[in-house]
């Protein structure tokens, strides 16, 4: 049988070194010192501004719907999928929350969530039943629903009751945030869903031979995503109080972006660890509020940003976990 | 024809700190087919690849003809002369036949960069036609054909420029009877051009058949050199593992037929495409075997009562009357499938072998809905040290295991699942002579607790020798049912096949 | 003989089974024609109208024969969009000089440079394509903005033969043509197809994979390179923007890379690409014509690809699709 196995380099301290670098505990490590090494650059360039209460208030502002919307499609990506939707999700989930706030605050958030348990309801559908590979769905689904919320914007934005801003409060979004966290933890970790998500990442054929019921645990996944986004939707209203047509726009790509700075890998599999959303998505918005804060260019801010990107994936890519890099 | 062509000088290879291949010498005559056997982990198949050019030499070197062979792909090992049939799919899907016939060396047919499609096409037709493969469409795409064909296709690729040497890695155990006559042809054929054939196998029937000598490879080293005419297997399973093997390699018992509690019972199951009718019952305590030739169905009886089959019509039902229909529900009701697609289907490779332990238990391991590491743990080293899977610890990944080890990973799973009814799709395929009778014997044990076995097989030898029951199908049918006897050999069982 | 059969006997009838793909395209085409000329018979479908329907998607199926290379072998680039600006912003400047030299080989050489970049730094980093592009996007956008001063480019009204007929349709005609050629007559076409079906064995089969991923990349931005020519001369113009932006030029060209994904097995993958867009492009317009406002755009893309791929994908019982 010919063996598929790598060579290893055996030649003396440098060996050594290479050895410590890529054991996995220090891979693990890795996206957290990345975070610790980016805050203290920015701590340093800014005179320590950054760290200061106000700022560190405005970074989380922005990291809730994020992080939120990053669990969703950290289970997706777990099972081997992708999920481009979520911004339309965040669009017309926000935009049902705005139109029912008039009736009722709670209703509005329950009625955001199942709106965005519907689409993922609809991505799940057509992966699973007609087989199309995810990235394929969700792009079309994006587009589907990311024309819808333009059409229902077309002659004015739509305003939520105008006093939900007044639930924009930071304690409110933390304990949010945290359930949301917490809960999905739980459930990834300590109930046999969460094991069988990793094998499906992991080996689905296999899995589907050990007993797990693929096909419908791919659905439900999708359909978590949308109602988590659906359920961030809610914490992006009561923000801005009124949504466009632009409303998440790129909220995919940011979320692929902070998952991938917290070490995820894209394939997911049975490396995936639950703290990649929180350490990618603080990575995330401390680099983009840096960068504000050094009060450069957008397009210089932008060029940093890629580059940085390009440097944190290539140190923190767990190489010898992908056979064959696509 | 007794002059050397292919010498291998203190050839070493290591996969960081294990050593793969340690300081082997030996030499191959033109003319021959010369058998290479060996233990899994024995070396055989590193010592081929580094002669192909698949894997780099550590130290040592390969004198082909006087000269010493520096190759580091297969395309450059051809253009030496030496070339090699892999086990697994060797052919590429999304080309054309002539296309992968001609990979890697299409450069004959450009000129300026443009490739000659119709020419290469040609050429591909008139080299199937004399290889006998006539009615294989060189244009078409190589999809449309199946594994076997597409094995065939592989071997007019590996020998159509008149290699000198041509490895056969272990492609038979995949082939139909057909599909290994025609290979068998084509190594014979090459042998009287002058030319030399590596056999590698796990079958010692078939080696002491087809090769003129054998060399036996253990744990890296080379052992021995013997005339396969005179050699008997137990000759070549004492060469390859060094000891006598101990008398219990199969049971020795051969006493009352199971009589007892039907425990399975299976009525008019039929796969379209693959089964027809198949109707039998299983009984406690006992192994019940299922022969053939590869096609004849019998893979697919073991999916079609673990339901994992597509569009299966008639009953698989316990002997409560339950009916089982989905994998989900044969797992429920201890129903267990080792597949013959190891990799594939019994092991989610690229996770830890805790994982894969604690898979089908997990609704079983769970207290309300909770899932405690610590207990997973626990679980999985039991069972793992129980059949004494050889690992690092239950966090190592089962991509990193050998062939038998990975076997017992999923033999553990089912053992802790303490499953009643074990279906067995080759589970002693592709690994070496210690490993198998430590998995024999573990059946045994099975029996003894009165579990019942099923057991699919395409080696005659482990089913005359571990059956309570033979049930022999051929062509989606089944012909025959034998019962366990001292007397019964080979030749009752192929009889009923072909 | 069911209807089933009688597809199968066209299928496998040696003169018309090669064509099978495209008639099968021609009738979608046809189809979705009808049904819009029922509906709404004075606005839309007269000869001029479709004329310009074909006009306005061959620009994505120019760019759809570019993607179709890399997502061949697997791969996904997400900086096609960044790119379009980019080139069509370096084109323009020169334009300025060199007329349509400058605008030609600007394109094309940014293009190139663009794709040749994108390839090493996915060959020599070691991250999958799609990670990596998505930075590069960033970057590539950053860049546009810079050579242009962030104003908008506007291209001199004495250049735009290739905006308008027969000047787009030579030029597109030729990069589908280009297309054809490589896939069918050269080893790029079988070896991405090699890579593709299974990377592993087609490097020991000698091929090497690492020069042809990069060549795959650079033939994509070439088109990419094209595509931008066409698209600044059909709308006259083009402005840098920041923030992602160009994310959304990425899908047009992959919807039509999937029909032509979705008919490769039927051997006409670039006649699928072109008709493909066309496709959705008359159901555009049909829309349009019915009176839907212009938001309705993304819907349809969305809608009718997902139609499409919906019917036309049939993988093996069991598979795992991901």
């Amino acid at each position: 049988m010919t063996e598929k196995t790598k060579q290893t380099e055996q030649n003396g301290s440098l060996s050594k070194v290479k050895k410590v670098l890529s054991a996995p505990r220090f891979l693990d490590l890795l996206p957290l010192i990345g975070l610790v090494i980016i805050v203290a650059v920015f701590a340093v360039m800014t005179d320590m501004e950054i760290v200061t209460a106000k700022s560190i208030n405005l970074i989380l502002s922005q990291v809730f719907v994020l992080m939120i919307a990053s669990t969703g499609v950290f289970l997706v990506m777990t099972i081997g999928g992708l999920d481009f939707s979520q911004g339309s999700i965040l669009g017309i989930s926000s935009i049902v929350i705005s139109s029912l706030s008039f009736y009722s605050i709670p209703l509005a958030m329950v009625a955001g969530i199942l709106a965005g348990a519907l689409i993922g309801a609809f991505n799940g559908f057509f992966h699973v039943k007609f087989k199309i590979p995810s990235f394929i769905v969700t792009i079309c689904t994006m587009y589907l629903f990311r024309g819808l919320c333009a059409y229902m914007t077309t002659n004015a934005p739509v305003a939520a009751v105008t006093n939900i801003t007044s639930l924009n409060l930071t304690w409110l979004k933390v304990v949010f945030t945290v359930g949301v966290l917490v809960i999905v933890y739980c459930i990834f970790t300590y109930t046999k869903l969460g094991a069988s998500l990793k094998a499906i990442g992991a080996g689905e054929t296999a899995a589907r031979f050990s007993g797990v019921r693929t096909n419908l645990t791919k659905f439900l996944v999708f359909v978590a995503a949308g109602a988590i986004t659906g359920f961030a939707a809610f914490l992006n209203v009561i923000k801005v109080g009124s949504i466009t047509a632009t409303a998440g726009n790129q909220l995919e790509t940011m979320i692929l972006i902070a998952l991938v700075l917290g070490g995820m890998p894209i394939s997911g599999g049975a490396k995936v660890r639950f703290s990649n959303i929180i350490i990618g998505t603080l990575v995330y918005c401390v680099l983009n509020n840096g960068l504000v804060m050094l009060g450069l260019d957008t397009a210089i801010q932008q060029l940093i940003k890629g580059t940085v990107f390009l440097f944190v994936v290539t140190l923190t890519i767990d190489k010898k976990s992908l056979h064959i890099i696509k | 024809m007794n002059e050397i062509i292919l010498k291998a000088e203190n050839v070493c290879k290591s996969f960081g700190i294990t050593k793969a291949v340690c300081d082997v010498s030996m030499s191959f005559v033109k003319g021959e087919i010369h058998g290479l056997i060996g233990e899994n982990g024995s070396g055989k198949s590193t010592f081929v690849s580094m002669l192909c050019g698949i894997h780099s030499i550590d130290s040592g070197r390969f004198v082909l003809n006087g000269e010493e062979l520096h190759v580091r792909n297969q395309v450059q090992a051809n253009d030496k002369g030496v070339s090699i049939i892999v086990q697994e799919m060797g052919t590429l899907s999304g080309l054309t036949v002539a296309d992968n016939i001609f990979l890697g060396r299409e450069d004959k047919f450009v000129r300026f960069g443009i490739k000659n499609t119709a020419a290469m096409n040609r050429e591909a037709a008139m080299l199937l036609e004399k290889y006998g493969f006539g009615d294989i469409n060189a244009a078409a795409m190589i999809d449309n054909y199946n594994f076997e064909d597409r094995k065939l296709i592989e071997i007019v690729k590996a020998t159509h420029f008149g290699p000198r040497i041509v490895v056969v890695d272990e492609t038979t155990t995949a082939l139909s009877q057909k599909g290994r006559e025609e290979l068998y042809k084509h190594m014979r054929r090459i042998r009287d051009e002058g030319n030399t054939v590596i056999f590698i196998s796990h079958n010692l029937t078939e080696i002491i058949e087809y090769t003129d000598s054998v060399s036996v490879l253990r744990d890296g080293k080379y052992i021995d050199t013997v005339k396969s005419s005179e050699v008997s297997e137990d000759e070549l399973k004492r060469l390859m593992v060094g000891r006598e093997i101990a008398n219990k390699y199969y049971r020795t018992d051969y006493g009352q037929p199971v009589e007892g509690e039907t425990v399975l019972s299976v009525r008019n199951v039929s796969v379209p495409g693959q089964i027809t009718d198949i109707s039998f019952e299983l009984h406690k305590g006992e192994i019940l075997g299922f022969g053939g030739l590869s096609e004849c169905g019998m893979h697919e009886v073991g999916k079609a009562i673990f339901g994992a089959s597509f569009d299966r019509a008639g009953t698989v039902a316990l002997a409560n009357g339950t009916k089982i229909d989905s994998i989900p529900c044969a797992i429920k009701h201890s129903i267990a499938y080792a597949s013959k697609d190891r990799d594939n289907e019994s092991l989610v490779l690229f996770d830890s072998i805790r994982d894969n332990i604690v898979l089908p238990s997990i609704n079983d391991l769970a207290e309300k809905n909770i899932l405690k590491k610590k207990k997973l743990d626990k679980f999985a080293n039991e069972y793992a040290k129980m059949i004494s899977v050889k690992m690092t610890g239950v966090d190592q990944f089962v991509s990193n295991l050998s062939g038998g080890n990975k076997q017992k990973v999923v033999l553990a799973r089912w053992i802790g699942k303490n499953s009643d009814i074990i279906v067995l799709d080759s589970p002693t395929r592709g690994i070496d002579v210690k490993v198998k009778a430590d998995i024999y014997s573990l059946m045994s044990e099975l029996k003894e607790k009165g579990k019942s076995i099923i057991m699919i097989s395409e080696e005659i030898q482990e089913l005359l020798g571990m059956c309570d029951r033979i049930i022999i199908m051929k062509n989606g049918v089944i012909s025959g049912e034998l019962a366990r006897d001292e007397r019964l050999n080979e030749e009752d069982l192929i009889v009923k096949m072909v | 003989m069911n209807i089933a059969d009688r597809i199968n006997k066209i299928k496998n009838n040696k003169i018309f089974g090669r064509f099978y793909g495209v008639l099968l395209l021609l009738f979608i085409a046809a189809v979705v024609f009808a049904v819009f000329k029922i509906l709404t018979p004075d606005n839309f479908g007269t000869p001029e109208k479709m004329y310009y329907y074909l006009q306005s998607s061959i620009i994505y199926s120019v760019g759809a024969c570019g993607l179709y290379f890399i997502v061949v072998m697997g791969l996904f680039d997400f900086s096609i969009g960044a790119n379009v600006v980019l080139s069509a912003i370096i084109a323009v400047t020169l334009s300025r000089q060199f007329g349509y030299a400058g605008l030609l080989i600007g394109a094309l050489v940014c293009g190139t440079i663009i794709g040749f970049c994108n390839g090493f730094l996915y060959t020599k980093l070691k991250i999958p394509s799609m990670i990596v592009t998505v930075g590069l996007m960033l970057i590539f956008e950053s860049l546009a903005y810079f050579a242009s001063g962030g104003e908008k480019q506007s291209l001199d009204a004495s250049l735009q033969f290739f905006g308008k007929a027969p000047g787009n349709m030579i030029l597109a005609f030729v990069a589908f043509l280009l297309t054809f050629f490589i896939l069918k007559y050269t080893k790029i076409g079988t070896y991405c197809y090699a890579i593709g079906s299974d990377e592993y064995v087609a490097k020991n089969m000698g091929i090497n994979v690492t020069k042809y991923k990069i060549i795959g990349f650079v033939l994509l931005h070439f088109f990419v390179g094209i595509m931008a020519v066409l698209s600044v001369s059909f709308g006259t113009s083009v402005t840098a923007t920041t923030g992602m932006a160009s994310m959304s030029r990425n899908f047009t060209p992959l919807m039509g890379t999937f029909f032509g994904l979705a008919f490769k097995k039927y051997g006409t993958p670039v006649t699928a690409m072109v008709i493909g867009e066309f496709i959705i492009s008359i159901i555009f317009n049909g829309f349009i014509a019915l009176g839907a406002p212009t938001t309705i755009q993304n819907v349809v893309t969305g809608a009718a690809l997902l139609i499409i791929v919906a019917l036309t994908t049939k993988p093996a019982k069991g598979a795992v699709v991901k």
